[in-house]
């Protein structure tokens, strides 16, 4: 049995799921294919309807 | 783990022994510093996968400035240590004496009791709707690629270049090198032999010389300089002619609700596309933005008052057609074929710009996923969720498999952060349970 928690793919949806996890103790192991994560919206300029920066 | 894959899944909720192959970096993670040395040092330059290919970026690289973790990368395709050309250039540069050109993949064998598939989608390529001419019509682009035209981090720092000016911007450029570079080739041999260019062609065409090596060399060298320079004149002359967009056609559901390539609606199109216009008008005050929709789908808080102030503060068109053709026309800019639902005629509009709002389809890597995870997907390739079922919205088909954002299904920003954090606490309900 383990109390880890892997998360598959580092964008938005998965660091906030990994952030989440980890404010409750539980170890995460978070693996992105990519060199950075970020994921689409790192690409982003804006985001609407606010135009907060992406970034 | 950033560069790493997922390669085996096996067991069950509660006891997942999974395998992740952690990609080797050839850079030591541990020493470097992301001072960016080598990267400034490295002669190789590749398109830039994060500016969508607009834009280099050097073999050693960070995927983008603010990149977490903060350490560089060597890309094997293309460093030229790795094919087999004299370099090493950053080994050398590097203080923190992190590069190991040595370093092997590592298979790292983790335990856990959930997982979570936050695997996001794919940006489906539009060139397959041969009507619309993507990557053959010179400025018409992605919206993503848009996006990365407007981002002050972007290949252009913000400003609004066409590609088609940009791309012969770097046509002149690489033209002048080539110049240069045979200017210094005949430098070279005029030291080398002791005369002057006019003298050696002279006795070269007289026959006085022989056919050797190096005399061909410089013989064509001379006869090529002529001709290059007359293309780069021919170039340089359209240079005036270059400027910045000032008027742009967003193409909505190109690729979505559109049974021949993907049924469904891409959820964020629609919003994206006005923002996007919004802050063209931000960025160039003469813009003028035409929206072509099918329905201006604004359905999130705020989203309709945005669209609002989009048409009235931004000057934003909202046209109500489906673009039928995009074709080639005067000065690089396209044509966009369309029926005016007022006057009922068909039309045909110039832009500078023209932006295809792209369809949202599955991620590359989630059949294999799903045949070694054993999660089923849907008949749109997204991850199957079936909340008349089962207990919980983030469920897949597999107990202690949790889905979240675009992995089940098109989705915005917000919602994507609304599911991860529902997935989550899903995945702490398991641990809990079986911890």
């Amino acid at each position: 049995m383990s109390k880890d928690v892997l998360i598959i793919g580092g964008g938005i949806a998965g660091m906030q799921a990994s952030l989440d996890l980890a404010d409750q103790d539980i170890k995460v192991h978070l693996v992105e294919r990519l060199t950075s994560i970020g994921g689409k919206m790192a690409q982003l300029d804006k985001t609407f309807p606010t135009n907060d920066c992406a970034m | 783990m950033a560069y790493s894959e997922v390669e085996e899944v096996k067991g069950e909720a509660g006891n997942f022994a999974v395998k992740v192959r952690k990609k080797a970096r050839y850079v030591e993670e541990d020493k470097c510093i992301g001072c960016g040395l080598c990267a400034a040092k490295c002669p190789t330059l590749v398109p830039d996968e994060y500016n969508m290919g607009m834009g280099k970026r050097k073999a050693i690289y960070k995927y983008f400035a603010q990149g977490i973790p903060s350490v560089f990368t060597i890309d094997p395709l293309y460093c030229r240590t790795f094919q087999g050309k004299k370099c090493g250039i950053c080994k050398k540069v590097c203080e923190a004496k992190a590069i190991n050109y040595e370093q092997k993949d590592r298979v790292v064998d983790l335990n856990v009791g959930a997982i979570v598939l936050a695997i996001g989608y794919e940006i489906f390529d539009p060139s397959v709707i041969e009507l619309y001419g993507y990557k053959r019509i010179p400025n018409v682009i992605t919206s993503l690629e848009f996006e990365r035209l407007l981002s002050a981090t972007g290949p252009t720092a913000g400003h609004l270049e066409r590609p088609s000016d940009m791309a012969m911007r770097d046509e002149i450029k690489g033209l002048e090198r080539r110049i240069a570079g045979l200017k210094g080739t005949i430098k070279t041999f005029e030291e080398r032999y002791g005369k002057s260019t006019g003298e050696f062609y002279r006795q070269y065409k007289a026959g006085e010389l022989g056919e050797e090596k190096d005399y061909k060399e410089w013989a064509k060298a001379h006869e090529i300089i002529p001709e290059v320079g007359k293309k780069l004149e021919e170039l340089k002359s359209k240079e005036p002619t270059f400027h910045t967009a000032k008027s742009i056609a967003f193409v909505q559901c190109t690729g979505s609700r559109d049974l021949r390539f993907n049924s469904w609606c891409c959820t964020y199109g629609c919003m994206h596309s006005v923002k996007e216009a919004i802050c063209a008008r931000e960025h160039e005050p003469e813009m003028q933005s035409t929206i072509f929709y099918m329905d201006l789908r604004a359905h999130g808080k705020g989203f309709e008052e945005y669209c609002v102030r989009g048409a009235r503060e931004y000057g934003i068109q909202l046209v109500r057609a489906r673009v039928a053709e995009i074709t080639k026309g005067e000065d690089s800019k396209p044509l966009v074929w369309y029926e005016d639902r007022v006057t009922k005629k068909v039309e045909k509009r110039p832009f500078d710009l023209v932006v295809l709002a792209t369809a949202c389809v599955p991620s590359k890597g989630i059949e294999k996923l799903s045949k070694m995870m054993g999660f089923k997907l849907n008949e749109a390739g997204f991850v199957k969720t079936d909340p008349a079922s089962h207990m919980d919205t983030m469920d897949t088909s597999v107990k202690g498999i949790f889905v979240c954002g675009c992995a089940q299904g098109p989705m915005d920003i917000p919602d994507s952060v609304a599911q991860a954090s529902a997935a989550a606490s899903r995945a702490a309900e398991v641990i809990k349970q079986y911890g």
